[in-house]
C-alpha cells in the first residue's frame, strides 16, 4: 500500500494564523483566550473563548467582513461563506503555499477534500429569520449554500475547483478525525493521490453558547484558568473556532514533487460507545477501542508510543473516561507515554478540533517537541497514573497517537510517525 | 400597439396602484438596502417610492445592476447600451441574477415570478421589462432565437435570395448573421475575378431582417398577426457603406424599430464584421398589413439554441436563458 504522508498545513486558529505562530505558542504554551465582547451581558454566565485575531466576521453580510490583507476574495466568493468558510479558505491558500502545490496540483481528478463543520448556525439563523419576517421569496438566494452543514465543502470544492473525491462529515467533535481517516483510506487504497483535509467552525455567539444549556462550557471569567483539562479544578470546555486544512500525499507524490513532508501517517481506528447520545463511556471502551485498533492497523505496539494528543476537553465526565482508555491500552507504558491536551491552549473547536490537533502533531514531529499541558497545576485524582507533562519537552517523538471525540459517542485515534 | 418600443417616453396615464405612503422608516430601510448602490441610486429610489412616477426606475435598476457586477466590468454599464448581455458582458450568474431580483423587489415593492426572468438577456430586457410591470403593461415578448431552418419556413423570401443564416428577434430589436460563403450566385460577376459583396444585398439583407422582426416580434392587435405576404419595401434614407465585405466575412446585421404606423415601419439598421462598421442605415422603411391569425399558418416553435454559421462553439455555448441553479 502506498504510504501517506503529511505535506502542507494551513492555520487560523486562536493560537495563530500562520504555521511560524502557531508552532511558537504551541511550544511557549502560550493561549489564545480573551474575554469575548459579545458574551458579556447578565443573562449569559460563559464569557471567554479561544477568538480568532486580525478577522471580524460578526456581521451576516460577508461584504462587512474584515480579514488580513494579504487574503484577496471577490465578492462572488465570500456571498456563499459562513464565517467558517472564509477562515477555510484561508488556511486553504496557505496549505497550498506550505505544500508548495501548483494549480494543476490542486485541480484535478486525483485530489479530494474531506471537511468538517456543524455549518453555521449564525447564518441559519438570520436567514430563517428573514425567511419568516420578509416573505419566502425575498429571502437570500444563497442563504442555503451559506449556511447548512456542507456549506464548507461546497464553497472550497467550487472555489479550489477540486475535481475528485469530496464530502462532509458530520460526528460533531470527532468529524474532522473521522475526515482525517477516509482521506488516508482513499490515498492507500490509490483511490487518490493527494487529499485536502479541511475542519472549520464559526466559533461566534450561536457555534458555542448552545452547548452552555449541556453545562459543559466553563464559566470561567479568567482566560488564564478556563481550560484545563485533566485537573481537579476544570469546570467545562472553552468554545473556540477558526480553520485547519492539512495536505495529504501518496509517497510518489512526495517524491516527484520532492517536498519535505511533516510527518507520516500510519493509519486510524475507529469505535463507538454503543452507550449515551452525548455522555462519553465511563470507562473509555470506545475510545480505547479505537486506539487498539488503530495501533494494530499501524503495527505499532503501545510500548513504541511516545506521545498522545489527547481529546481532553476539560470537562467533567470525557477528561477521566479518556484517562481510564489510556490506561486500558497502554497499561505499563502508561505511566511513561507523554499524555497532553492542547485544547488547553486553543479551546474546544469542535468539528475543527480533529484536524487541528493533528495538525500540531505534525508541527511536534517535524519541529521535534513534545507541548506540555497547560495550566494543570493539580491533576485530578482520577486521570491519575499518566504522564502529564506540564512544560514542554525538548525532544523527539518518533510514534504520536491523536484522539477525537465526538456525540453519540463516536471515537477515532489516528496513528503519525516521524517523516524518514 | 407598440408600447414597449416607446415606452421611455410616454408618460404615464395612470398607475396601477397609488404609490403608498414613504414614512420615515421606510426611507431608513430603503438606505440599508442600498448601502452598497451609488447614491443616485438611493435617490432615485426615494423619488420612485414618493411618487411612483417610472421615470426614476431605469436608474434604480442599472444602480442595482451596477452594484452586483464586479468592479472591472462596471465600466460597460457607465455608457450603457441597452444591447449590453447580463451573462456573456457583465458576468451575472443565476444566482447573481436572483440578488438583483430580490433587491429590485424589495426597492421598488414588487413582485417577479421565476418564469419572467428566464426571458431577461440584455439591460434592455430588465429595464423594459421593469417599465411594464411598474406601469402595468403587459409584458414584452422575449427575445427569440431563429435558427436558420425556422428563418427560412417564416420567410416569403427564400433561397438563393435569402441573407440570413440566423436570427434572434425581440419586441425591440432584431439581430442576425449571414456568412459570405462565397458561393453566392451574383459573386460571379461582381466584380470580374474580384469578388465583393454588393451593398445592395447587404441592405436587402437588412430589409429582410426587418421583415422577420415585422413577422416575429412585432407587436400585433388582438387575432391578428402580420401577414408575410403583404410586407414590401418602400424606402430607404442616409445609406453608407464603410468596409468592403467579401468571401469568409460573417456579417453581424441588426436592426430597430423607429416608429411604427400601420402600414408602415420604419427602422434603422447596422451591419458589422467583427468590431468594424460595413454597412449603416438611417432609415429603411416597409409597408405591412395584418391578417387574421385563424387564417395564418402556425409558425414552427422557435428553439432556444441555433446552431451556429460554421456549427460554431460561439452560439452553441450560449448560455440558456437565466436558469435558477438547482444543483441540492
Amino acid at each position: 500500500m502506498p504510504r501517506v504522508f503529511i505535506t502542507g498545513l494551513g492555520f487560523v486558529t486562536s493560537i495563530g494564523n500562520d504555521a511560524p505562530t502557531v508552532t511558537r505558542h504551541l511550544r511557549d504554551l502560550r493561549h489564545g483566550f480573551e474575554i469575548y465582547p459579545p458574551f458579556q451581558k447578565p443573562d449569559i454566565p460563559v464569557k471567554v473563548i479561544g477568538t480568532i485575531k486580525d478577522f471580524t466576521t460578526d456581521s451576516p453580510d460577508p461584504e462587512d467582513w474584515t480579514f488580513p490583507a494579504r487574503y484577496k476574495l471577490k465578492r462572488e466568493l465570500l456571498r456563499t461563506m459562513a464565517p467558517n468558510g472564509l477562515f477555510a479558505h484561508c488556511a486553504m491558500l496557505q496549505a497550498i503555499e506550505d505544500a508548495r502545490l501548483a494549480e494543476s496540483d490542486v485541480s484535478n481528478s486525483e485530489t479530494g477534500l474531506y471537511a468538517a463543520s456543524a455549518g453555521s448556525p449564525y447564518l441559519l439563523h438570520h436567514h430563517h429569520d428573514r425567511l419568516v419576517k420578509v416573505g419566502v421569496m425575498r429571502c437570500s438566494p444563497l442563504g442555503i449554500v451559506a449556511s447548512i452543514a456542507g456549506t464548507l465543502n461546497f464553497n472550497l470544492i467550487a472555489a479550489f475547483k477540486i475535481n475528485g473525491a469530496s464530502c462532509g462529515f458530520s460526528s460533531a467533535c470527532a468529524s474532522s478525525a473521522h475526515a482525517l481517516g477516509y482521506a488516508y483510506d482513499d490515498i492507500a487504497l490509490g483511490r487518490q493521490k493527494r487529499m485536502f483535509i479541511v475542519g472549520a467552525e464559526d466559533g461566534n455567539v450561536d457555534a458555542i453558547l448552545p452547548f452552555a444549556g449541556m453545562r459543559t462550557l466553563s464559566l470561567q471569567t479568567d482566560p488564564n484558568l478556563a481550560s484545563r483539562p485533566f485537573d481537579a479544578a476544570r469546570d467545562g470546555f472553552v468554545g473556540t473556532g477558526g480553520s485547519v486544512v492539512l495536505v495529504l500525499e501518496n509517497e510518489e507524490e512526495v517524491a516527484r514533487r520532492g517536498v519535505k513532508p511533516y510527518a507520516e501517517i500510519l493509519d486510524w481506528g475507529q469505535a463507538s460507545d454503543g452507550w449515551n447520545v452525548a455522555i462519553s463511556h465511563p470507562e473509555g471502551n470506545g475510545s480505547a477501542a479505537a486506539m487498539t485498533k488503530a495501533l494494530k492497523a499501524a503495527r505499532v505496539s503501545p510500548a513504541e508510543v511516545d506521545y498522545v494528543n489527547a481529546h481532553a476537553t476539560s470537562t467533567l465526565i470525557g477528561d477521566v473516561s479518556e484517562a481510564r482508555a489510556l490506561r486500558s491500552v497502554f497499561k505499563e507504558s502508561a505511566a511513561r507515554v507523554a499524555v497532553s491536551s492542547t485544547k488547553a491552549l486553543t479551546g474546544h473547536g469542535l468539528s475543527l478540533a480533529g484536524a487541528m490537533e493533528s495538525a500540531f502533531c505534525a508541527v511536534a514531529l517535524r519541529e521535534g517537541f513534545i507541548p506540555g499541558n497547560a495550566h494543570l497545576t493539580q491533576v485530578d485524582p482520577e486521570c491519575e497514573g499518566l504522564n502529564l507533562p506540564r512544560t514542554t519537552e525538548n525532544r523527539q517523538a518518533n510514534i504520536v497517537v491523536k484522539n477525537s471525540s465526538g456525540f453519540g459517542g463516536a471515537n477515532v485515534a489516528l496513528v503519525f510517525k516521524r517523516a524518514t | 400597439m407598440p408600447d414597449a418600443v416607446a415606452s421611455h417616453s410616454v408618460a404615464p396615464k395612470s398607475l396601477p396602484t397609488a404609490p403608498k405612503p414613504f414614512a420615515p422608516e421606510d426611507e431608513v430601510a430603503l438606505r440599508e438596502a442600498l448601502k452598497r448602490c451609488s447614491p443616485s441610486t438611493f435617490e432615485a429610489a426615494v423619488q420612485f417610492r414618493k411618487t411612483g412616477n417610472p421615470e426614476h426606475v431605469p436608474a434604480v435598476v442599472i444602480g442595482i445592476i451596477e452594484r452586483f457586477v464586479e468592479p472591472d466590468l462596471r465600466m460597460k454599464l457607465k455608457d450603457a447600451d441597452d444591447d449590453l448581455r447580463l451573462i456573456e458582458d457583465l458576468g451575472i450568474d443565476s444566482l447573481t441574477m436572483m440578488e438583483i431580483v430580490i433587491l429590485v423587489e424589495d426597492v421598488l415593492q414588487m413582485t417577479i415570478n421565476n418564469d419572467e426572468l428566464r426571458n431577461l438577456r440584455t439591460v434592455g430586457d430588465v429595464k423594459t421589462f421593469i417599465d411594464c410591470k411598474i406601469r402595468g403593461l403587459p409584458l414584452p415578448k422575449p427575445t427569440k432565437f431563429i435558427p436558420i431552418e425556422h428563418v427560412a419556413a417564416v420567410m416569403p423570401v427564400q433561397p438563393p435570395f435569402l441573407f440570413l443564416n440566423e436570427a434572434s428577434v425581440s419586441s425591440t430589436a432584431a439581430n442576425g448573421k449571414y456568412k459570405i460563403s462565397g458561393q453566392e450566385f451574383f459573386l460571379q460577376g461582381h466584380f470580374k475575378d474580384n469578388p465583393v459583396m454588393p451593398a445592395s444585398i447587404m441592405l436587402e439583407a437588412l430589409g429582410q431582417l426587418a421583415v422577420l422582426y415585422l413577422l416575429e416580434g412585432a407587436p400585433t392587435e388582438p387575432g391578428k398577426v402580420v401577414s408575410a405576404q403583404m410586407i414590401f419595401f418602400t424606402g430607404c434614407e442616409g445609406v453608407r457603406a464603410h468596409r468592403i465585405c467579401k468571401p469568409g466575412d460573417i456579417l453581424t446585421l441588426s436592426i430597430k424599430p423607429k416608429r411604427m404606423k400601420m402600414p408602415l415601419a420604419t427602422f434603422e439598421g447596422s451591419i458589422r464584421v467583427g468590431q468594424e462598421k460595413a454597412v449603416i442605415a438611417e432609415e429603411i422603411t416597409l409597408t405591412y398589413g395584418f391578417v387574421d391569425a385563424a387564417t395564418a399558418p402556425v409558425p414552427i416553435e422557435a428553439v432556444g439554441h441555433a446552431a451556429g454559421i460554421n456549427g460554431s462553439a460561439e452560439s452553441s455555448s450560449t448560455p440558456a436563458p437565466l436558469r435558477a441553479a438547482i444543483n441540492a
